[in-house]
């Protein structure tokens, strides 16, 4: 289990143990968390799971594969640097305190 | 002694007390007779769902597998070369993408629903089936009118029938395997087509792409084209079957939306949620994996019970009620992982759509028979009729 935190727009803050090999994505959605749709069930096909990294994150992580950057084009709320898609994140040990900001919409 | 045979005919009309039995006592269960093991809990099938590199798809993911298909199709091949296909396909299939088919798939709703106008009973089926098939010809860009190469019902009856298998020997039979053929058979028709006087679909798009120059196998242009029609034709169709079944069932439940049909939506998720027809898939282990004190062995089979996972206590409460206000997030009624289904978004539109015109002409009706007759099929669950009356 790896301990993130999901903040949504509003600025309320959910704190999940996200089984290892979960998605960010699937863990919120599972447990409830506003401000993240995954329409397409995780197959990197709907860009409804934008989330934005925190700098930590940012650092671990390797970057988004070609058809991640492909989905994050068609993100609804404005795509940053540390714009992510959860459904393409798998949690890890390494991960243990992260934080994902949610934007204010998904579509 | 407890087991549990998902290809026994009483598992195709009656799965969810298995089910249960599974979840609560055996998480992790050896079924000799389809020699696979079963898993039952939600987080149990979305761990294996998301963990490709351990449950591969690679070997086929129907729970009774077409022959020369595993490998060829988006739903037999594993990342990286699953993703690269299905980044060929996805596009067509993504919401905003989907706007200009929506006034296309209200005018064949509305058609197809007003062929039941008077009648006093009739089979869901003849409805749920003309329009299907008339939206996924539509969407993938078949060819019809003076194009069409056969009739369309044809091509239903077809997609139909490769997904099921022999009610007695639970393998596919000849008429399984000639409607397989056939699908094939037109799929390449389609393709010959489409590659001569290319257009601006899916299947012309699909037909001419290349991976890193390299023009797509011709294996899998065929099966992963014959899969898409066979998918979309049967799934969406069987889909609607039960979310007829269900609202004929919950009376309050139908009132709520044919009053209010922007709760239409809500009444989808959940009975994707509640008996979803995609119950079973298949996946094979690359590696030994321990789970609930069991050792599954590389090499072994795999079922992922979809429909038990989303009846799982542990995830959704009261779990056997039927509830539009429930609005259950991450169910497994897509499926979930790499492998969530394609086509999400257009099911969820052309499913509002023809509810919405079905309950302009029939607002009210309810089940005729107690017993439905279920097909035959491991992987896929819904009625073969569905006999419904007007009220």
């Amino acid at each position: 289990m790896t301990q993130i935190t999901y903040i949504q727009h509003g600025g309320a803050a959910t704190t999940l143990d996200v089984p290892d090999g979960w998605s960010l994505m699937q863990a919120a959605t599972a447990n409830g968390v506003d401000g993240i749709l995954g329409e397409c069930g995780g197959s990197c096909a709907c860009a409804t799971c934008h989330c934005y990294l925190d700098e930590r994150l940012m650092a671990l992580l390797p970057p988004p594969s070609e058809a991640e950057r492909d989905m994050l084009d068609n993100v609804a709320a404005p795509r940053q640097p540390n714009s992510r898609l959860a459904c393409q994140i798998k949690a890890s040990a390494a991960m243990q305190g992260g934080l994902v900001t949610l934007p204010a919409t998904q579509e | 002694m407890f087991s549990f045979d998902p290809y026994s005919p009483a598992i195709d009309a009656e799965p969810f007390a298995a089910y249960k039995t599974l979840r609560d006592e055996y998480p992790c269960f050896w079924s000799p007779e389809a020699n696979m093991w079963v898993l039952s809990r939600y987080a149990d099938i979305v761990t294996a769902g998301q963990d490709w590199q351990t449950y591969s798809s690679a070997s086929g993911n129907l729970m009774t597998e077409l022959p020369n298909r595993a490998g060829a199709t988006l739903g037999t091949t594993d990342p990286p070369r699953h993703d690269r296909l299905r980044a060929l396909v996805q596009s067509a299939f993504m919401k905003r993408n989907l706007e200009s088919l929506s006034e296309p798939i209200r005018d064949i709703a509305r058609q197809c629903a007003q062929e039941l106008a008077g009648q006093a009973q009739f089979d869901f089926k003849d409805f749920s089936s003309r329009f299907t098939v008339k939206v996924l010809m539509a969407a993938l860009g078949l060819p019809t009118g003076d194009e069409a190469l056969v009739d369309e019902s044809v091509v239903r009856e077809k997609a139909v029938l490769m997904v099921q298998s022999d009610p007695v020997t639970r393998a596919k039979g000849p008429e399984h395997l000639a409607a397989y053929n056939w699908m094939q058979d037109y799929a390449s028709q389609v393709i010959a087509l489409r590659r001569a006087a290319p257009r601006n679909d899916l299947i012309s798009n699909f037909a001419m792409a290349e991976i890193d120059g390299d023009r797509l196998d011709e294996r899998e242009v065929l099966l992963t084209t014959t899969t898409l029609i066979m998918a979309g034709v049967e799934s969406l169709g069987g889909f609607m079957m039960m979310l007829a079944l269900n609202l004929a069932d919950h009376p309050e439940s139908r009132q709520a939306v044919v009053a209010q049909p922007e709760r239409l939506p809500d009444a989808i998720e959940e009975s994707l949620r509640f008996n979803t027809s995609a119950q079973r898939f298949r996946r094979r282990l690359m590696r030994d994996v321990t789970l609930h004190g069991q050792t599954m062995k590389a090499g072994d089979f795999v079922c992922l019970a979809y429909g038990s996972g989303n009846r799982d206590e542990r995830q959704y409460p009261n779990p056997d009620l039927y509830d539009i206000a429930r609005k259950p997030r991450g169910h497994l009624g897509f499926g979930g992982g790499v492998h969530a289904c394609l086509g999400t978004a257009i099911a969820r539109l052309s499913v509002k759509i023809a509810f919405d015109e079905f309950h302009k002409v029939v607002p009210q009706y309810r089940r005729v028979h107690d017993q439905l007759a279920w097909m035959p099929s491991s992987t896929f669950r819904s009625p073969l009729v569905l006999d419904l009356a007007a009220l």
